[in-house]
Formats: C-alpha cells, sequence, structure tokens
C-alpha cells in the first residue's frame, strides 16, 4: 500500500513537472512579497505618507533640468580640479623639497660616514629613495585635496545625479552612467578609479568601466602633459598666448581620453563583452548633509594612504632598476644606452626616441617618474655636461627653459612632443592599477585586455601620427 | 628612416591581413574553428538529434532530410546511418530509421545539454536571442554529463528553455508534444505563445524583431491564405502564413486574464502620473528582471514618476519611497494600469 501510493506521488509530480511552465521563481517572488505585504499591513502603522521633500525636488528639478543640469555638473567638476591643481603646487613643492633636496644629500651622507660602498649608496639612496620621494611628492597632494572634495560631492548625493544625467550618453556607448564617476575619479587617480568601479552593479558594464579607465588622464600624467604642451604648444605662439595655448593642448589630450573612454567601451559591448550578462537600475538616495570628519577619514585612509602605499611599494623596485640599468656597463656603454641605441630607430618610427621608450618601460611603477627618467636618460645618452646628478640619479629642473634646452639637445622637435603626449595618454596602465585591476576582476584575461589595449592603440597612433606628419611638413 | 609614404603603405597591408584571419564571424580563425565541427562524433550527435526530433514530431525522417539538416552529402548521411546501427543506436524500417532505447537516451542527453546552455543564455548572460541556439549547438557537444547537471543546478533545475521546449530531465523523461499551430485559432479566440521555433535561423529572427517571446498573449484577428493579423499583448502584428507555422500556441479560456487592449506601459506615465504594476513582460529576463522584482516591481505596486534626467532618459521613479532610475528600454517592459 506505502510504496504505490509513494508511486502515485512520484508520477504525478512528474506529470506536474511540465504544467508549472517556466516561471516558477516570479510566481515564488510575488507570494513572498504578498505575505509580507500582509503581514506588514496587520503590524505596522504607517503615518499618512509624506511627499518627497521640499527641497529635494526643488533641487532635483535644478540638477536635472535640460538647461541647468550640465553647465551646473561643468562648472562644479572644474571648481574641483582648479582647487585639486592650484591647492597642491605648494605643498608639492615643500614636500618635494623636503624629501629630495634636504633629506636626499642628508642620507648620502649618513651612507659615505658609515663607510658604504658607492654603488650601495647609488642603489637604495639615488634609486629606491628618489624614486618613493617623487611619487610622494607628485602624488600625495592632489589625491589629499581630490579625494576628499569627490567624496563630499558623493556624499550629499550630488555625484548619483550627475549619472542619472550623464546615463543617456554612456548607454549609447553601452556603458553604466556610473561610468562618468568612476572615470571622473580616474582623473584623480586610475587606481582609484578602477576600485570605484565597485559601485557599478552590473558585470558587463563594470567591466567595461574598469578596462577603459585608463583613459582617464591621471594625475601622475598632468606635470607631463604640461610641462611638454608649454615647451612644444606654447613656444608656437607670442608669450602672452603661451598659457592659453598650453591649457588648451592639455585639455585638448584629456578631452581625446574621454573620446576613446567611450568608443572603446563602445567596441567592447558590442564584441567580447557581448555575452557578459547586464541589468541597470540606479538608485538616487535622498541629499544628506555631508559628514566631514568622516569623510575626510574614509578618503584619506581607504582611498589615498592604499593607493599611496601600493604606489611606493611599487616604486621602490623601479627605482633601483633605473639605477642599475644606467650604471651597469656592457663594454663602453650601460644597459640604458645599449637599449636607447637599440630601440631608437623604433622609436623614431613612431615619433618619439629609444629614451622615451626605456622611460615608459622602467617607470611602469608610477607616470610620476616618467619625466625624471626621461630627463636622466637623455643626459645620459646625449653625454651632456653640467645637468643633472649623474647616472641613475632622476632630476628635474625648476624652469621649463631649463628642460627644454635638455630635450632640444636630445634630438626632440615638436612631433616628438606632440607624440609624446598621446603616448602619455595611451599606453600601459601603471602597475599600481594594474595590480588594482587584478584585484578587482581576479582574471588574467581582463587585465591583459585592460593592458594591451591601451599599449597598442598608443603606438599605433602615435605611429601614424608620426607618418601623417612627416608627409605633410615633407 | 622608413619613408613615411613606405611606412604607411605597409601598415595597411598588415592590418588587413590580420583583419582577414581575426575578423569576428568572417575570418579564417572563425571559419577554420567552426570547420572542426565536421567532426565524427559531432556528427552523430547531430544525427541522433535530428532523428529523436522527427519521432518526437511524429514524422519521418529520411536519409535525405539528415543529409539536409546536417549539410552534408546524401551518401555521407547513408554510411553515418550504417555507423549509428552498428553502434546499436537505431534500427532500420520499411518506412525509415527508428531509435533503439539507447539512441534514445542518448539524443536526450545531447538535447538536455542544447536546451539548459539556451537557458543559460537567456537568464545569465547578455547573448541576443539568435544566437542562443548557435552558441548552443557548440556547447551540446562540448559539456560533458557533470558540468551539464553542475549548470543545471546553478541555474535552478529549470524545465523549460526560452523557446517554450521542455528540458529532458537527467534521467531522459520528456512530456509528448502539446499545444497548436498559431493558425488553429479562430478570429477572437485567445490563447499563449508556448512555444517559438528556432529554426530556421532567419525566421526565428524574425520573429524576435517582432517583439514575440514565450508566454506573450495573442488574440486572432483574422487570416488568410496571404496573412494572418492578430493581436500581440494588445498591439497587432501582420504575419505571413509561413512565419506563424513556427507559433505554437496554448488556448487560454479564464475570461479575467484576456487582454483586450494594448498595454500601458511604464514608460508612458508623465512626470507626476501614478500607475500600478500589472505585470513585467517575459521578453526581460534573468538578471534584469531579478533585479527589477528585488527593488518591488511586482504585480500591484504603485509606482510614481518623479523626474527626468537632463538628457531625457533614463527616469525616475518612486517605488515602494525609493528613488529609482530605469532606462526607457526597460520601462517599457514593464506593463501597467493607471
Amino acid at each position: 500500500m506505502k510504496t504505490t501510493n509513494k508511486e502515485s506521488i512520484l508520477s504525478a509530480a512528474n506529470t506536474l513537472r511540465w504544467e508549472i511552465g517556466e516561471h516558477i521563481h516570479d510566481s515564488l517572488v510575488e507570494s513572498i512579497y504578498a505575505d509580507a505585504n500582509q503581514i506588514a499591513s496587520r503590524a505596522v502603522t504607517v503615518p499618512t505618507e509624506k511627499p518627497r521633500f521640499n527641497f529635494d525636488k526643488r533641487l532635483d528639478k535644478l540638477i536635472t533640468s535640460r538647461w541647468f543640469g550640465f553647465p551646473l555638473m561643468f562648472l562644479l567638476l572644474a571648481i574641483v580640479f582648479w582647487l585639486t591643481v592650484e591647492g597642491a603646487n605648494v605643498p608639492s613643492a615643500m614636500i618635494a623639497t623636503f624629501l629630495v633636496d634636504t633629506i636626499h644629500p642628508w642620507l648620502k651622507g649618513l651612507f659615505t660616514m658609515v663607510g658604504s660602498p658607492w654603488w650601495l649608496t647609488g642603489l637604495l639612496v639615488d634609486g629606491v629613495w628618489l624614486a618613493m620621494a617623487w611619487v610622494i611628492s607628485v602624488m600625495l597632494p592632489p589625491m589629499a585635496i581630490f579625494f576628499p572634495l569627490f567624496t563630499l560631492l558623493e556624499d550629499f548625493g550630488y555625484l548619483p545625479r550627475v549619472a542619472f544625467n550623464m546615463d543617456s550618453l554612456f548607454r549609447k556607448a553601452g556603458a553604466h552612467g556610473k561610468q562618468s564617476l568612476s572615470m571622473t575619479m580616474g582623473f584623480g587617480c586610475n587606481a582609484a578609479g578602477v576600485v570605484a568601479t565597485r559601485i557599478i552593479d552590473s558585470p558587463r558594464e563594470r567591466l567595461i568601466a574598469i578596462i577603459t579607465n585608463n583613459f582617464s588622464l591621471c594625475n601622475g600624467r598632468w606635470p607631463t602633459q604640461i610641462l611638454i604642451a608649454s615647451i612644444f604648444f606654447g613656444a608656437l605662439v607670442p608669450a602672452h598666448l603661451a598659457g592659453f595655448v598650453t591649457a588648451g593642448a592639455v585639455v585638448g589630450v584629456a578631452m581625446l581620453g574621454i573620446f576613446f573612454t567611450l568608443v572603446v567601451s563602445w567596441g567592447l559591448s558590442k564584441t567580447v563583452l557581448k555575452g557578459e550578462a547586464s541589468a541597470f537600475s540606479l538608485e538616487l538616495p535622498p541629499y544628506r548633509p555631508p559628514q566631514l570628519w568622516q569623510t575626510l577619514y574614509t578618503s584619506l585612509i581607504d582611498r589615498t594612504a592604499i593607493v599611496l602605499w601600493r604606489a611606493i611599494i611599487f616604486a621602490a623596485p623601479a627605482g633601483a632598476v633605473i639605477w642599475l640599468v644606467s650604471n651597469i656597463h656592457i663594454g663602453e656603454l650601460s644597459v640604458a644606452e645599449h637599449f636607447i641605441n637599440w630601440s631608437n630607430p623604433f622609436g623614431i618610427l613612431l615619433g618619439i626616441n629609444g629614451v622615451i621608450l626605456l622611460a615608459y618601460i622602467i617607470a611602469i611603477p608610477a607616470n610620476e617618474i616618467v619625466i625624471p627618467t626621461v630627463l636622466m636618460l637623455t643626459v645620459i645618452s646625449t653625454k651632456l655636461t653640467g645637468v643633472g646628478d649623474g647616472a641613475g640619479v632622476m632630476f628635474e629642473l625648476d624652469e621649463a627653459t631649463a628642460v627644454a634646452d635638455v630635450l632640444r639637445a636630445g634630438g626632440w622637435t615638436f612631433l616628438t612632443g606632440l607624440n609624446l603626449m598621446l603616448f602619455s595618454l595611451l599606453h600601459n596602465p601603471c602597475s599600481t592599477t594594474i595590480y588594482t585591476i587584478y584585484k578587482e576582476t581576479k582574471s588574467v584575461k581582463w587585465t591583459t585586455v585592460a593592458t594591451v589595449i591601451p599599449t597598442v592603440m598608443g603606438l599605433v597612433i602615435c605611429f601614424l601620427v608620426a607618418q601623417v606628419w612627416r608627409l605633410i611638413t615633407f | 628612416m622608413i619613408e613615411p609614404l613606405k611606412a604607411l603603405i605597409i601598415f595597411g597591408i598588415v592590418t588587413t591581413l590580420l583583419a582577414i584571419i581575426f575578423l569576428p564571424k568572417y575570418g579564417l580563425y572563425s571559419r577554420w574553428k567552426r570547420n572542426r565541427r565536421g567532426m565524427k562524433r559531432v556528427l552523430v550527435e547531430d544525427a541522433l538529434k535530428h532523428i529523436f526530433d522527427c519521432e518526437y514530431k511524429n514524422i519521418f525522417c529520411t536519409t535525405e532530410s539528415i543529409a539536409g539538416s546536417l549539410l552534408i552529402s546524401t551518401d555521407e548521411a547513408a554510411e553515418l546511418l550504417t555507423r549509428l546501427s552498428t553502434m546499436g543506436l537505431l534500427v532500420t524500417l520499411d518506412n525509415g530509421v527508428k531509435l533503439t532505447a539507447e539512441g534514445r537516451s542518448y539524443a536526450l542527453r545531447i538535447i538536455r545539454v542544447h536546451r539548459l546552455w539556451e537557458r543559460y543564455l537567456a537568464d545569465e548572460t547578455s547573448v541576443p536571442p539568435t544566437e542562443w541556439h548557435s552558441s548552443a549547438e557548440l556547447a551540446e557537444h562540448k559539456l560533458t554529463t557533470a558540468e551539464a547537471e553542475a549548470l543545471a543546478a546553478q541555474i535552478g533545475n529549470p524545465n523549460f528553455d526560452p523557446h517554450g521546449d521542455p528540458i529532458p530531465t537527467p534521467s531522459g523523461e520528456i512530456p509528448p508534444k502539446k499545444g497548436h499551430s498559431l493558425l488553429s485559432l479562430n478570429s477572437g479566440e485567445f490563447a499563449d505563445i508556448t512555444h517559438i521555433e528556432d529554426e530556421p535561423e532567419a525566421v526565428y529572427a524574425q520573429l524576435i524583431a517582432q517583439g514575440l517571446y514565450v508566454g506573450m498573449q495573442v488574440m486572432m484577428i483574422e487570416r488568410s491564405n496571404e496573412r494572418v493579423r492578430f493581436a500581440a499583448d494588445g498591439e497587432e502584428i501582420v504575419l505571413a502564413p509561413l512565419l506563424t507555422n513556427n507559433l505554437t500556441v496554448a488556448p487560454i479560456t479564464e475570461e479575467e486574464h484576456r487582454i483586450t487592449s494594448p498595454l500601458e506601459s511604464l514608460a508612458s506615465l508623465k512626470i507626476g502620473e501614478e500607475a500600478k504594476v500589472l505585470s513585467i513582460s517575459k521578453a526581460m529576463r534573468g538578471q534584469q528582471r531579478r533585479r527589477l522584482m528585488d527593488l518591488g516591481v511586482i504585480p500591484g505596486t504603485t509606482i510614481r514618476a518623479e523626474m527626468k534626467s537632463a538628457s531625457g532618459d533614463p527616469t525616475a521613479y518612486n517605488i515602494k519611497g525609493a528613488l529609482v532610475a530605469l532606462r526607457q528600454q526597460h520601462a517599457n517592459m514593464i506593463f501597467v494600469q493607471k
């Protein structure tokens, strides 16, 4: 009796399996909600429902209005960038003076005093210490200003509205409106921008945002852009227009970065990422007064400190490598000079030169040390005298004209400057960012894609610009 | 230094070569990959599937139909059938071939993997509907039984594939074929679409382009030899009779569920207007559907349109007290009653 009963139940279940249809899960969610509603309506009393606060409504109306929405956004972002650039100048110079001009000679003296051999002093003090000093002085002040400002806007509730306004543009590129935020964060630091993509809760759009973040010109690259633009673009026009043209060239490169962000996002969403799962919804939280101290703490500790620490860890060995390649000699020449001579024809083909190629390879940990490395390598490869502090010792010059003299002595032309600016925008992410991408995606494949795409684009675009430029000017 | 013009020409040649080799779909590499499908095991499995399909639909399979469906010559098909019968997978009868119990269970295993994979693509990825079938054609030969079962468990042991076909159980059970062609409906009769046949691909793509999906409600308006006019979720659609052969429907009898006029979507709300959710279109699947339901977009919820973005899309809606922005393409798939 019992077995027949069991069998009949099983066979009934087997027939019914095909009757319930394919949307059993929907029905389950609906019935759970219905039950929850019923329980809530019995147990919870709701005071007469409040409409959304008047203040919120009015502010939303202004922020999302057709005419004021975008100008307001550009104005606020411009203020944030201006505060960052202007505010970072003084502390950056102070830190550089302290770490490079005071501590560096003192350390050198200390090492000599205890009788350390010249190569150990060079490796640790000129290599490791200088690389770290440069990264800290260029990176820390802008980040310490930019991130708290950004976090304040986020806390207040403004940034979700920016994503809301920008979504239409990013939707057309196959991306998520919140990518506008991680992209903007990338202007501060790409590693932080990649971490910021955590706010994007759709797998495909998050990957797109991670892979394209490198197209945002990070604060390690701004100084390079400004310096090279002032030397090669500013010099084209009369002095009173120089500042204007320089700024225009740098903003142009940054805009080009945004353009590439959108184009590459679109390409990725149509090809390799076509099949990744995707879902869109964007919550707009109510406005809140920002919590100043908590913001300062989280943005300084969670964002600035972590990123800076990673950068220092990566910069230290790079400093050692930079010192070593300039000081280990094979035959007459150092390793660096061998590489520069060997890669120069390829560099020239791309409209740059061997020095720049080598600088981008050994300065992979941080874009901040590219210019000091380029200067040092130019000096040793052209055997200039009277400038710099010797082989393997990175340096910077206070006057742009002095930098210009060194670069021109190294054979730089307007094309070299232009292509360096393009290559600075389009090359592999710094190793801190690469590591962060790996940590966030847990995938070697996507990390490789994020590294290779901008590098190949940079090489191809520099190559094309160089050929077209030569065709026109000949 | 190489002359710029020469360099540009060399660059152009290299780029073209790379494109010829690696272009998706048309490149040499993807062609080579596709051609590898001609392997023996793949042919055996595809033939079994085809014969099972014939038996399921109660039609006769011939050597020609196998050759046609597998894109091989009749001679090769005949050879293949001999191979299958020596393997003990089928027996030859007077009027065609018939699968043995072993052959049937082999075929069902392949079909299970095929349909599971289609369900997976529909629910967990953004692969467009027109590519589900071709992707599953590859996956069915690659996935092992253990992998298929792991996949089934991961996506909640579904019973139907996204075209409405039943997925055989691991023990090989499958219900008998049900439902009628859309053409069997008389004017004014209501029915639900239970199945959209995914072969041939061109026809399927046309049906998908019309916005048809499994679970959609249809009402026959009129049919003639030239065209079939019917309402789908209240919107009128006109198709050639040949196309409607690919649609299977099940009549509905309950009066109150009938959709008589075009449904209004959430996207049609003006700012400040309120409406009650009727349903989420079955065409919205996977993560997006789950996300909306988690946010509280379920039948009965009242939603108010609050504001539009500065660029016009998305729109922010008040859902259960939270302000949530939805894109127009998604709001279009949420049906409401004002």
